[in-house]
């Protein structure tokens, strides 16, 4: 059995839209979905609006369902229904269809209110039902249950690189055999608490802006929404009939944490990742031809990445596109890697880079545009780097038979 | 394919810390449980817990400042570093890019939650201080394992609730296996909260005075906490520097029961897939389990389908093989719990003695097998099954087999 893992599926809900046509249309238009927030007041936001789940999951069975089970549950809907797969019977009930799903803050909104009422109005009053949202794993066993996916249903927290880290342990669980099909991605909701924390941890724009690499950057703005991948051996899906999209190649991680809230300017765990990544796949820099950025226009954070880059890349990084589409949907904390993923995936298929929303040039010498750039080449490499030491990058190929 | 073996064991758990008091308190039928010392329980229905006594951060941390660290990190981090001098590893020796960290929690760093909700109340939201919420991801506690014991390589964390211990070690073995590190640090972390308590209070699932898995009588779990961490490295590895090995890590099977966010499946379909995926990943039959490290929380209806679980997939020869539950001892530790189990399974390959069931008088008709009552016993067991459930519906069995040298 070929141990190639291929992507034939895709489920989407983020700021800059809903299903992956929505969200390619928005992101590639060079358009911009951080705003003033119309859930907080006077916070800049980068938010999935009108959380309006009927279409996706209709309407029975969601009132326990919190902000973020709703997102995943929606883009898991998303991601079976655009494969063709029925979800009552067929496929999604077999034992070896599960899911990875990546976060960061999970379900704080919901433990931190499930606290608050035993607090202010008795603890032997709380609803139990609101319990079981506490647990960081609910959204994930939440689509479990509504999807009927039996097999592996895992959570990843690995901080900013949450979701990318989900997207590669559902590939190591393909290639070991463990599973058949798995969706993997993230979640991650915007709530008064992770917002709160956000603004606290010193990568925060006080002037409300996203300019990723631009020399006068001062910060990111959290975003959220959930992302899933559809991963499957090659043959799977091939006797499945469908059409692989993209191949998942390599991936590296490195953790060079000095600080939970402080980027490693240094850049030595994003510089082992990056290399990792290229070499786990059997290629060398000049092969990528487009890179997805981790950047989210924090002072350290983007510093650090183009140093990474620069060690690893070296003269090749003045032929490589690189885009950083955080600055259209922010920093979505658990679920930053695997829309940055989803990107790429677009990247390589329309062989075209998406803008880096508002890009009016920078110090960093990379090959950055606030339009769509061409890509000549297989591969694609999206980092996801994380302000705790926590690094992972990814590398993915158009899929070729 | 790289064999993985396990060659450190610290625990920092309601019966004590470290290997030596943790494995002697087990073998004696130590108990744990006692009053809830850490929030004042008056205005709930139950009032006892598994809670860390005497853990004195400072003792333990060279690197991290416990001002500034979560409970869950801290017992974490202790634990690593007493899994390391068990092991016997000097870590300069080591690349230490090639060093990981794999952790599974439950609730992450929850008394931040409860410092924010307490400065809300007592002082409005204005007062509360912006380095709360940082704290709270759980992927902080492998970053603050990785931090205290400088290592770099993959740092992990799993929250796949009270069965999170042993997918964290599962992949750890993964890890080894696919050669992507030289060492591991992997295990499970959960500090005694509040919420937790009022949660599992509200549910009805507490246990007023004992944790009595399997009786006839049990009446519920107990809510704990702890931390376990094993070191694990490839046998080879382990063998070229005359290590001790307590066990070998044979593989590990998952599920999900897609079937309700806290009840388990009836028929313990989920159960019964993980134990069978275990088995088929390490090679093994149910001829070959000679031991079953019960996940055995005490409420009425884990225990049954456990049960059922174990005697479908068994059949015949399920009542020939004992199945104990440590939790009868410390409570329901979470996140950490089938880390701190891993740990039990570790050292009774390495000792021969399987650490009973405690508070077992009256048999159950619906719980008809051998949860070795009250006393330790010694069988020489050969390879275990590590059966772990969660919310979520997530199942996870590890097996573990004796390392004859």
């Amino acid at each position: 059995m070929s141990s190639r893992v291929v992507v034939t599926g895709a489920g989407v809900l983020s700021p800059v839209g809903a299903g992956l046509e929505e969200f390619q249309r928005v992101l590639w238009s060079g358009a911009s979905a951080i705003e003033p927030s119309t859930r907080f007041a006077g916070a800049v936001t980068a938010e999935f609006h009108e959380l309006n789940v009927a279409p996706w999951l209709g309407t029975k069975g969601i009132r326990v369902l919190d902000r973020s089970a709703r997102l995943l549950c929606s883009s898991t809907q998303m991601a079976l229904a655009g494969t063709g797969l029925a979800v009552e019977i067929g496929e999604a009930g077999e034992p070896d269809f599960g899911l990875v799903c990546g976060t960061m803050f999970g379900s704080v909104h919901s433990i931190t209110s499930f606290d608050w009422s035993g607090q202010t109005e008795g603890v032997t009053l709380v609803n139990p039902m609101e319990f079981p949202n506490t647990v960081i794993n609910s959204p994930a066993g939440q689509a479990a249950i509504k999807y009927k996916l039996r097999g592996v249903n895992s959570t990843i927290c690995c901080g900013l690189s949450s979701g990318l880290q989900a997207i590669n342990y559902a590939a190591e669980f393909l290639r070991m055999g463990r599973a058949r099909v798995l969706l993997a991605g993230g979640v991650e909701e915007l709530c008064e608490e992770s917002l709160g924390g956000f603004q606290k941890t010193g990568i925060s724009s006080p002037t409300g802006k996203v300019q990723p690499f631009a020399s006068g950057r001062d910060g990111t703005i959290p975003g959220e929404g959930s992302a899933l991948w559809m991963l499957e051996s090659e043959d799977n899906a091939i006797a499945k009939g469908r059409t692989p999209v993209i191949e998942i190649c390599g991936f590296g991680t490195a953790s060079d944490a000095h600080s939970i809230q402080a980027y490693n300017v240094r850049g030595e765990g994003a510089t082992d990742a990056i290399a990792q990544a290229l070499e786990n796949s059997n290629i060398g820099p000049e092969q990528i031809a487009c890179i997805i950025a981790s950047a989210n226009g924090s002072r350290a954070g983007d510093e650090m990445e183009a140093r990474a880059l620069k060690k690893v890349f070296g003269e090749h990084l003045n032929e490589i596109p690189v885009s950083a589409p955080k600055a259209a949907f922010g920093e979505c904390m658990g679920v930053s890697g695997a829309l940055c993923a989803l990107a790429g995936g677009l990247a390589l298929q329309h062989q075209c880079a998406p803008p880096t929303a508002g890009f009016e040039g920078g110090d960093t010498g990379l090959k950055l545009s606030a339009s769509a750039q061409p890509v000549r080449g297989e591969y694609a490499l999206i980092n996801a780097f994380g302000c705790d030491g926590n690094n992972a990058s990814l590398v993915i190929r158009l899929w070729k038979k | 394919m790289i064999r993985v073996a396990v060659t450190g064991i610290g625990v920092v758990t309601p019966i004590g810390f470290g290997r030596e008091t943790f494995w002697r308190g087990l073998l004696e039928g130590k108990t744990g449980i006692g009053p809830v010392s850490s929030f004042d329980s008056t205005p709930y229905p139950v009032h006892i817990g598994g809670e860390v006594r005497d853990f004195v951060p400072e003792r333990h941390l060279r690197r991290l400042n416990p001002e500034t660290t979560g409970r869950a990190s801290q017992m974490a981090a202790a634990a690593a570093g007493m899994a390391l001098a068990d092991s016997g590893i000097d870590l300069n020796s080591y690349n230490r890019k090639r060093v990981g960290v794999s952790m599974g929690t439950t609730s992450g760093e929850p008394l931040y939650v409860e410092q924010y909700n307490n400065i809300r109340k007592a002082e409005g939201e204005a007062a509360i201080p912006g380095d709360i919420f940082p704290r709270y991801p759980c992927h902080v506690i492998p970053t603050h394992v990785a931090m205290e014991h400088d290592v770099h390589g993959p740092c992990m964390m799993i929250p796949t609730a009270c069965a999170a211990g042993n997918y964290a070690i599962g992949y750890g073995f993964d890890l080894l296996r696919m050669g992507r590190a030289d060492l591991m640090l992997a295990g499970g972390a959960d500090a005694f909260s509040r919420i937790t308590y009022m949660g599992f209070a509200r549910l009805g699932a507490i246990a007023p005075e004992k944790c009595q898995p399997f009786d006839k009588n049990r009446k519920g779990m107990i809510p704990g906490e702890g931390a376990a961490i094993l070191v694990l490295e490839p046998l080879e590895a382990a063998k070229a520097r005359g290590a001790k090995v307590y066990a070998e890590v044979l593989g590990y099977g998952v599920s999900c029961d897609s079937h309700h966010m806290t009840a388990a499946h009836p028929q313990g379909d989920g159960a019964i897939r993980a134990m069978r995926a275990a088995m088929r990943e390490s090679g093994k039959t149910i001829q070959d389990i000679d031991y079953i490290s019960a996940h055995g929380t005490g409420t009425p209806t884990n225990d049954r389908v456990e049960t059922t679980a174990v005697r479908t997939l068994f059949a015949d020869r399920a009542a020939q093989v004992p199945m104990s539950s440590i939790k009868s001892m410390m409570g329901h530790t979470m996140g950490a719990a089938s880390a701190i189990e891993a740990a039990a399974c570790s050292l009774a390959l390495d000792t021969g003695w399987i650490p009973p069931t405690i508070n077992y008088q009256d048999p159950d008709p619906e719980c008809d097998l051998d949860y070795v009552p009250n006393q330790a016993r010694k069988t020489d067991p050969r390879v275990i099954l590590n059966n772990a459930y969660a919310f979520g519906g997530n199942n996870a069995s590890l097996c573990l087999t004796r390392y004859e040298g």
